[in-house]
């Protein structure tokens, strides 16, 4: 569906933590300019998946390429250098430095200057409410000022690629668009490729070209987003629409078959 | 604990256990002789809960009598559309025991089919297991005017839902008790009302052409059939057996279910179909029935547990394995086993072979029974080893469960055994059919007497469908179905069944179906089995995200291509398979290509994918 080159490339992909196997051979590519998104209910591995890229977890099989380089199991510091920065799970911003010092640091790897002070006018460009509070501890940010925020600290790193997990945590539904429409923004202005971990599969769907349907560690299903909206188990399972049966107050569940 | 050259623990019982000339008779003399003694296990809460003759009797009755308080009449037809649990032989008994006839449907079928089975059979009470079940009901019962009550056995989720209509099983009981309060004196009569020549079940025959057929068994022949199967699997109070396949199928209604009412032995039912290998361990079943299909499952989880475990412990395996076959091989050509063979068994069983017995489940086992399907000959020959005897039945619906069984002490691979004691088998000079005649031979299909007459011919001979030859001693081999062989364009006879039998006893194919009627040579369709050809991707690192792209791998494409050229081998002097294809859509019991007991169906198979087939032919 695409022909650009592939940017991240993950071949059986294993990790564990102690004896739990949390992700089990998961091969899956990401296109250069594209959203793509990984859907899966809790402890489907998903975190654990971008935590594998990010080189922060270190998998027991398999390979993560990024730009045609093996980066498997490299330092994430240096993961980082080469473009690819990751937006964690729940924020974790330094709450004790201010924002422009959070900024600064998603920058703590480059040396040019003139192009920080360049990326740093971009986010506030994005982000207002960060250039306001510019001066306060990232601490007393709300939620979603917080994720503004790290996603902000992700672009200082000048990324080709930005791992965004869950950005929706915790935040209200007009918060929730507000954030995935920056996110579309920065995909389209800057060409950053995103690869996105959500619970809110229809925002997601919404936003992302491509997804993964990810199960117990492992990829059942892969599509354009636009042909993943018309499966019946996606409809059932994450959209929450089912049919009518011959009763109201269904309970029981049809059988996921992924096809 | 029988070993394989002894086995005379299994020779037959021909004495009557149970006295009763039909199976409402039969059980309730059971519960009176048994009163206290364990019937049934089922788990609660993670908890195996016992249920005595006397407390399965009370229970009885009262859905007997809630029947009958519905107008519910003696040659009415209840149906059960459940999966196999214990409230399945509960309602099936007080169906019986009102003097109704019971027919079992499949869990998996579609509402559809659930509404031409009803229709069929004429079903006035339909039983359900649960709301997922009763939604099934609620959309066909439009269209069955004789239908007057659903019962839900499971009301989890219905305790708001009100219809006039559906009522909880526990709402049956109490209407029961009550009915039997006010009518003394009527449950006897209607436990007594049916004679031995009466209509007692039906069971369909799942076809793989045109509409299921209800095959209908009377009362006098299920009762010859468990006195006929104490003589050849024998059995009593003191074993347990473990029911997880289809009520609705002869082989666990029979075999499982009646037999076990027969005999006194304990049934054991598993929590649910995905609990099979767990419920084994914690069942260990002292007599074993089950389809080829799970045999193999076992075969192949042990065989990926050999190769994930240290080279001492596999070492060890192979040799006592090595031993096992020895033994095996002694015993099956009939000859003596030596000394020295004996102790190096029991060494062989004491290093791996009793290990890889508990972690299956089956080193209680004294007998082990396959049927209903072929099953390949080094599978059997497997279980041999392990010191089990597996003995192979045939049969079919039609001749009420088995009609020929391989005696325990005369095991012979890859063949069925000589006819039964209790029926006669010979075949077709001419066809070389397998032909059966007994008490056993049912009465017919429902409402399809030109069917019944194609099968029963005038001198009471039933017509199976199945060919095959027989040995010297009386042994029969089946070498395929009738209709499936195939006449390849160079005018060679193939049977497919022995090619798809070789190929699943890989652990990678599930099932297959060999194509080349007409055809300048050999071709196949096969359903790969996913978890085992996951772990094979994952091992050798094949890239691979969901299903389809899982059967599209050239490496898994390469690792099935040796499957076949290893049977190709075997095969030399025939044609060969030159050209397969693997299912890439993981297919359910639901899916139309399967049959209820997972089999693919052959017909259904080579219309639906003939593009594929066709792919196959062109060079």
């Amino acid at each position: 569906m695409t022909t650009t080159p592939p940017l991240l490339k993950m071949l059986n992909v294993e990790s564990a933590y102690g004896p739990i196997r949390a992700i089990r051979g998961v091969s899956l590519t990401v296109h250069t300019g594209q959203i793509a998104t990984i859907l899966g209910s809790n402890g489907a591995g998903k975190t654990t998946t971008l935590k594998t890229i990010s080189g922060i977890i270190d998998p027991r099989k398999g390979s993560v390429e990024f730009k045609g380089e093996n980066i498997t199991a490299m330092d994430p510091s240096l993961i980082v250098q080469r473009g690819l920065a990751h937006v964690p799970e729940g924020r974790e911003v330094f709450p004790l430095l201010s924002i422009k010092d959070n900024l600064l640091m998603g920058a703590y790897t480059r040396a040019d200057r003139d192009g920080v002070a360049r990326d740093m006018e971009a986010v506030y460009g994005y982000f207002p409410i960060l250039k306001e509070r510019a001066a306060q501890d990232a601490g007393l940010l709300s939620g979603g000022q917080q994720q503004m925020l790290a996603i902000s600290r992700a672009l200082m790193a000048q990324p080709d690629l930005i791992l965004l997990d869950e950005p929706s945590l915790g935040l209200s539904p007009k918060l929730t668009k507000e954030i995935f429409e920056i996110v579309v923004r920065i995909n389209r202005e800057r060409g950053t490729t995103m690869l996105l971990v959500e619970q809110n599969a229809n925002m997601a769907l919404n936003v992302a070209d491509y997804g993964f349907v990810l199960e117990s560690g492992r990829i059942v299903m892969e599509d354009t987003c636009a042909a993943l909206r018309e499966k019946d188990d996606i409809k059932e399972f994450y959209l929450g629409m089912k049919e009518d049966g011959a009763r109201a107050d269904r309970r029981w569940k049809k059988k996921k078959t992924w096809r | 604990m029988t070993v394989l050259w002894d086995t005379t623990a299994l020779k037959g019982q021909y004495e009557v256990v149970m006295p009763g000339d039909t199976i409402p008779e039969m059980f309730w003399n059971g519960v009176a002789a048994r009163g206290d003694q364990l019937m049934m296990r089922e788990k609660q809460f993670g908890i195996w809960q016992g249920w005595s003759w006397k407390q399965s009797g009370a229970a009885v009755r009262e859905i007997a009598m809630g029947l009958s308080a519905l107008d519910f009449a003696p040659g009415q037809c209840a149906s059960i559309l459940a999966s196999t649990r214990l409230e399945w032989v509960l309602a099936d008994l007080a169906v019986l025991s009102a003097g109704g006839v019971s027919n079992g449907i499949y869990p998996t079928d579609a509402a559809a089919q659930v509404q031409y089975l009803c229709e069929d059979s004429s079903t006035v009470i339909l039983f359900v297991e649960d709301e997922e079940q009763l939604d099934k009901a609620l959309s066909a019962r439009a269209h069955l005017p004789l239908l007057r009550k659903i019962v839900v056995i499971d009301m989890d989720g219905l305790s708001r839902y009100s219809d006039p209509m559906v009522m909880g099983l526990d709402a049956l009981r109490e209407l029961g008790r009550a009915h039997d309060l006010a009518k003394p004196g009527l449950f006897d009569l209607l436990r007594k009302n049916r004679r031995p020549e009466d209509l007692a079940i039906l069971i369909y025959t799942s076809g793989t052409t045109g509409k299921p057929k209800g095959a209908m068994h009377n009362h006098g022949a299920l009762v010859y059939m468990c006195h006929g199967y104490n003589q050849v699997i024998v059995q009593d109070e003191h074993d347990e057996r473990m029911l997880f396949l289809p009520l609705c199928h002869v082989a666990e209604r029979l075999g499982g279910q009646y037999f076990s009412i027969y005999t006194g032995t304990i049934l054991n039912f598993v929590e649910n179909p995905d609990t099979v290998p767990e419920n084994v361990r914690e069942i260990a079943p002292t007599t074993f029935t089950a389809v080829p299909r799970v045999w193999e499952k076992f075969y192949s989880a042990v065989t990926i547990a050999i190769s994930e475990s240290d080279r001492l412990q596999q070492v060890m395996y192979r040799w006592a394995l090595g031993i096992g076959y020895k033994v095996s091989d002694k015993v099956t050509q009939g000859q003596p086993v030596p000394l020295w063979l004996k102790a190096c068994f029991y060494i062989g069983r004491w290093l791996a072979l009793d290990n890889v017995r508990r972690m299956i489940g089956i080193h209680k086992a004294k007998v082990l029974v396959t049927g209903a399907a072929p099953i390949s000959p080094d599978l059997v020959r497997w279980y041999l080893a392990l010191g089990v005897p597996m003995i192979e039945a045939w049969g079919m619906t039609e001749s009420c469960g088995a009609a020929t069984v391989m005696p325990a002490h005369r095991i012979k691979a890859g063949l069925i055994g000589p006819a039964a004691p209790f029926n006669e088998v010979r075949l077709d000079p001419v066809t070389q059919e397998l032909l059966v005649r007994g008490p056993n031979v049912f009465m017919g299909y429902l409402n399809l007497p030109e069917k019944t007459a194609e099968t029963i011919d005038t001198d009471g001979w039933l017509h199976t469908g199945d060919v095959g030859t027989v040995d010297d001693e009386g042994f029969f081999r089946i070498t395929d179905r009738m209709k499936d062989i195939i006449i390849t364009a160079g005018g060679k006879n193939i049977t497919p069944s022995e090619w798809e039998n070789e190929l699943k006893f890989s652990p990678y194919v599930t099932d297959a179906v060999v194509i080349g009627d007409r055809r300048a040579y050999l071709s196949v369709i096969i359903m790969i089995d996913l978890e085992n050809v996951e772990k094979f991707a994952q091992d050798h690192d094949v890239p691979f995200s969901n299903y389809a792209s899982l059967t599209r791998a050239p490496e898994v494409l390469a690792r099935i291509q040796d499957e076949i050229d290893a049977v190709n081998k075997k095969f030399a002097r025939v044609e060969q398979i030159k050209q397969f294809r693997l299912l890439d859509t993981q297919l359910t019991a639901e899916d139309d290509e399967l049959t209820p007991t997972m089999k693919l169906k052959r017909k259904f198979v080579e219309q639906k994918y003939s593009a594929m087939i066709e792919s196959m032919y062109r060079s």
